[in-house]
């Protein structure tokens, strides 16, 4: 067996929420079964994008804002990997926001976790774009925005605090974008302890839809009015917001894959050379 | 030109269509270039448009030649006036015994802007067209019938090529171009312009096998050829043909191609489907580069392997975006954040775009970082014939990436080893065994996050090395003219074919100049310094207001006092006859 980097042990803060978010991932990856060498991990940057060090899969730490971009190019050219990217709330709907609409449009197969804490930690406090919550003037909803977006088939948000829920949607999200039914959201309320702790209010705002009797999450409107409805009240969903049952696994290339040996294609190639022939 | 009695012999002619966006300039001037290819005639060929989809001044300007030529000529010979913006635009450029076709149909032209001796043919195309073939756009078919007997083609050959290009077509439009045709020789011979009467004669020649091609398919096609299978942009001109070029082959060789929602995102898509393992590109102009700066620094620190393409345009900022330029070369050399290895490859014709797209494509994997191509506006986007590009030598470097069994064999696997040649095995993703960090962070040899300086010393150092072990390898620049010569020309991109023949006009002048296109303009090469300093002075001749590489070249300790920058930043390329002239001006004063 050949040795490789040692997962290194986390820089988070004692009763940071992204323990609760890392050890969902290595869950769903143990439950799912797969070998970690079948794994990228994308991370952004902030205390959330170091999660990709510690767990023992192919790991890279992307640029702030762009771990979208990057985490769809390393699908596209192996739909075979399994694909989890992940980072704060500062490098998803601040820096990175124009990538998220782009995401649940393209709709390809990969996970993305955004780790919330209403706040950039690792630059000592500063407010994110969900300082101020989830509804209402200054706040943003990401779920709500998915929602809006006609391609989107997996949306769920999960607590740190709440470890059962959040491993089950990560296997769930992970099993999506593995079976290639979609692009899979989680966003996980994850306090930030130093900053910005949010755990007794979270624990007092968030339901799990799966107890709201009018969700459907196969219906975007119905799960937008319980969302709405929701933070109407001062509260937060959380659970399987949104997931289309009819996703057919897509069929894609595998570039990856492909033998690039000139001799291969080499009518091919002659073909296109003499379409420019004078 | 060469005159035999009363015939010109033509060796060597410049034609311009013009006329407002959506006229079919294109369509007339792709028919006379079928004529001219089928006597043999090299081609070179132009547009000049207006940054909005239809209307607008719109040219084809097309230079054929028995010579091979790598830019248009000085002098129009041949203008062909859809309107009377054209004849202004046109006119001034135009030969003293050139000709014009106009299209009188608003009046006739305005000859203050032609030479007295010009010859000018009067005709109302558009109502000729409208009233006998209903339709405007067939004023096309019926000039090219004009132009054609000018040219002393016969009128089977005009029709054939009029068929061969309307082949696609259906019949009966096909037919009504064909009657388009014939009114247009029906209106040469009430000119006295009859079959075989023309004053010219194109001469003609076996110019052997040729294809005809823009630098931005050449280089999209090498990267193909090279094993590129992915690639992401965002439209910009004059980099999107590049794209869309891209977006139809790549499909059919299992990569991908897509269009991103911005350059930020195309340069890190990019970056992801390098990271597993595929090979990647992205192509842009001046305005999107600015935007990937961080990405490409990331590219650099974290090494990956991504071919960026940057097809200069006029800047700063949005600039005059159909204009050519050589203004991001301070850009490319030395952009993004801190210091990491590159290479920059500077292709000066559909060849090179082909050979350097092949280069760039193998370089990055073998080097693991950026490599950028640098082209210009009339690189990118004007075509010109070449020979047929060499499929079949191709070979794809697959670099150090490693196999499930070398890595098994290896007992211990670091991304970021410290290596002799400062390259470290790579094992990509999906590889068993293989598992490891990739971040633009400083890190150990492991990918962990190392702020410790020994560390970072080694880690710069060995990212350093490998720009040294690719030296050797990268690609040598083209000499011609008196290699002998105190006097020196250098220049990049498209000043090569405008260079190579004012070299050629310099000689018939008295003055030998001995003439060096880099093709590799990061790192500078020892050729290029040893160019210089065996000339008294080296012309250096840029599209910039800062003389950017004049600068580049002094910034490695090439002699300054020898570099002679020939700066030009209108947003129109050099003619051969003009440049000859600023040396000569020169010269005269040294």
């Amino acid at each position: 067996m050949t040795a490789t980097y040692a997962p290194a042990r986390p820089i988070w803060c004692a009763g940071c929420g992204h323990f609760g978010v890392q050890g969902a991932m290595a869950h769903a990856f143990a439950a799912l079964q797969i070998p970690p060498h079948e794994i990228v991990v994308l991370a952004g940057i902030g205390c959330s994008g170091t999660v990709q060090n510690n767990l023992g899969t192919y790991g890279y730490h992307a640029l702030h804002g762009r771990v979208l971009p990057t985490a769809a190019g390393v699908h596209l050219a192996n739909p075979h990997l399994t694909v989890v990217a992940a980072g704060g709330d500062g490098d998803g709907y601040a820096i990175g926001m124009g990538h998220l609409v782009h995401a649940f449009r393209r709709d390809l197969p990969f996970v993305y976790v955004v780790m919330n804490n209403g706040v950039y930690g690792l630059t000592k406090g500063q407010d994110s774009p969900t300082r101020h919550g989830l509804s209402g003037i200054g706040g943003f909803d990401a779920i709500d925005l998915g929602l809006s977006i006609p391609a989107t088939g997996f949306l769920a948000r999960g607590f740190s605090r709440h470890p059962a829920q959040l491993q089950r949607l990560m296997t769930d999200a992970i099993r999506y974008a593995r079976e290639a039914k979609g692009f899979a959201f989680i966003e996980v309320l994850s306090p930030c302890v130093t900053y910005n702790d949010t755990y007794a209010s979270w624990e007092q705002a968030v339901v799990d839809v799966a107890h709201v009797d009018d969700h459907d999450p196969t219906d975007r409107a119905a799960a937008f009015a319980v969302t709405t409805g929701l933070a109407a009240e001062g509260k937060i969903a959380t659970g399987q917001i949104l997931l289309d049952p009819d996703r057919e696994p897509r069929r894609e290339p595998v570039p990856a894959a492909e033998d690039l040996r000139p001799a291969v294609h080499a009518s091919a190639y002659a073909e296109i050379l003499d379409r420019y022939r004078v | 030109m060469t005159a035999t009695g009363t015939t010109r012999v033509l060796t060597d002619l410049d034609v311009m269509v013009a006329g407002q966006g959506g006229d079919g300039s294109l369509t007339v001037a792709n028919l006379l270039g079928i004529l001219l290819g089928r006597r043999g005639f090299h081609l070179y060929v132009a547009r000049d448009v207006a940054s909005r989809i239809k209307g607008g001044h719109a040219a084809a300007l097309m230079r054929g030649s028995l010579v091979p030529r790598g830019s248009l000529g000085d002098r129009i010979d041949l203008l062909v006036a859809f309107d009377a913006e054209a004849i202004e635009k046109g006119g001034p450029r135009l030969a003293d015994d050139g000709v014009v076709i106009f299209d009188a149909s608003d009046g006739p032209a305005d000859r203050q802007h032609l030479p007295a001796g010009a010859r000018i043919f009067e005709i109302p195309f558009a109502r000729m067209a409208v009233r006998d073939l209903r339709r405007d756009l067939f004023k096309n078919s019926l000039a090219f019938g004009v132009a054609a007997r000018m040219l002393g083609a016969p009128d089977t050959e005009a029709e054939e090529i009029l068929a061969q290009r309307f082949s696609h077509l259906r019949p009966e439009v096909a037919a009504a171009n064909l009657d388009a045709l014939r009114e247009g020789f029906a209106y040469a011979d009430a000119q006295g312009l009859g079959e075989g009467a023309s004053p010219w004669r194109l001469d003609s020649a076996d110019a052997g096998d040729r294809i005809l091609i823009s630098g931005n398919e050449a280089l999209a096609f090498g990267f193909l050829v090279a094993g590129g299978r992915f690639y992401a942009g965002y439209p910009i001109t004059p980099a999107s043909e590049i794209l869309s070029w891209l977006e139809r082959r790549l499909p059919q060789f299992g990569g991908v191609a897509l269009q991103a929602e911005d350059e930020l995102a195309a340069v890190n898509l990019a970056i992801g489907a390098a990271l597993a393992g595929v090979r990647a590109m992205t192509a842009t102009s001046g305005p999107g580069l600015a935007l990937m700066q961080e990405g490409i620094s990331q590219l650099g620190s974290a090494e990956i392997p991504v071919v960026v393409v940057d097809c200069q345009r006029s800047g700063p900022s949005t600039g005059m975006p159909t204009k050519p330029e050589q203004s991001d070369i301070g850009m490319v050399v030395h952009g993004g954040n801190g210091d990491f290895p590159r290479v920059v490859l500077a292709p000066g014709d559909p060849t090179d775009c082909f050979e350097l797209g092949v280069e760039a494509t193998n370089l990055a994997h073998l080097f693991q970082g950026p490599v950028f191509v640098l082209l210009d506006q009339a690189v990118s986007q004007d075509s010109m014939t070449v020979p047929p590009f060499a499929v079949d030598e191709v070979e794809i470097e697959p670099g150090k990436v490693l196999t499930a069994e070398e890595l098994a064999a290896m007992g211990e696997y670091r991304r970021y080893a410290i290596t002799e040649d400062g390259i470290s095995p790579w094992a990509v993703p999906g590889t068993p065994g293989g598992m490891n960090l990739v971040t633009g962070n400083e890190r150990n040899e492991w990918g962990q996050v190392s702020t410790d300086p020994t560390n970072r010393v080694a880690m710069m150092d060995k990212r350093m090395r490998k720009l040294e072990t690719v030296l050797p390898r990268l690609p040598r620049g083209r000499r011609f003219g008196r290699a002998d010569a105190p006097v020196g020309i250098l220049g990049i991109g498209m000043q090569l074919g405008v260079m190579v023949e004012a070299v050629e006009l310099l000689e018939a002048d008295g003055i030998a100049v001995a003439g060096f296109q880099p093709r590799t303009l990061w790192p500078l090469l020892d050729e290029t310094a040893e160019f210089v300093e065996a000339r008294e002075r080296v012309y250096v001749v840029e599209h910039n207001a800062e003389a950017q590489l004049t600068h580049l070249l002094a910034s490695v300790g090439i002699p300054r006092e020898r570099l002679v920058p020939i700066l030009r930043y209108d947003g129109i390329p050099f003619r051969p006859g003009e440049l000859a002239g600023r040396i000569l001006a020169e010269e005269v004063g040294a």
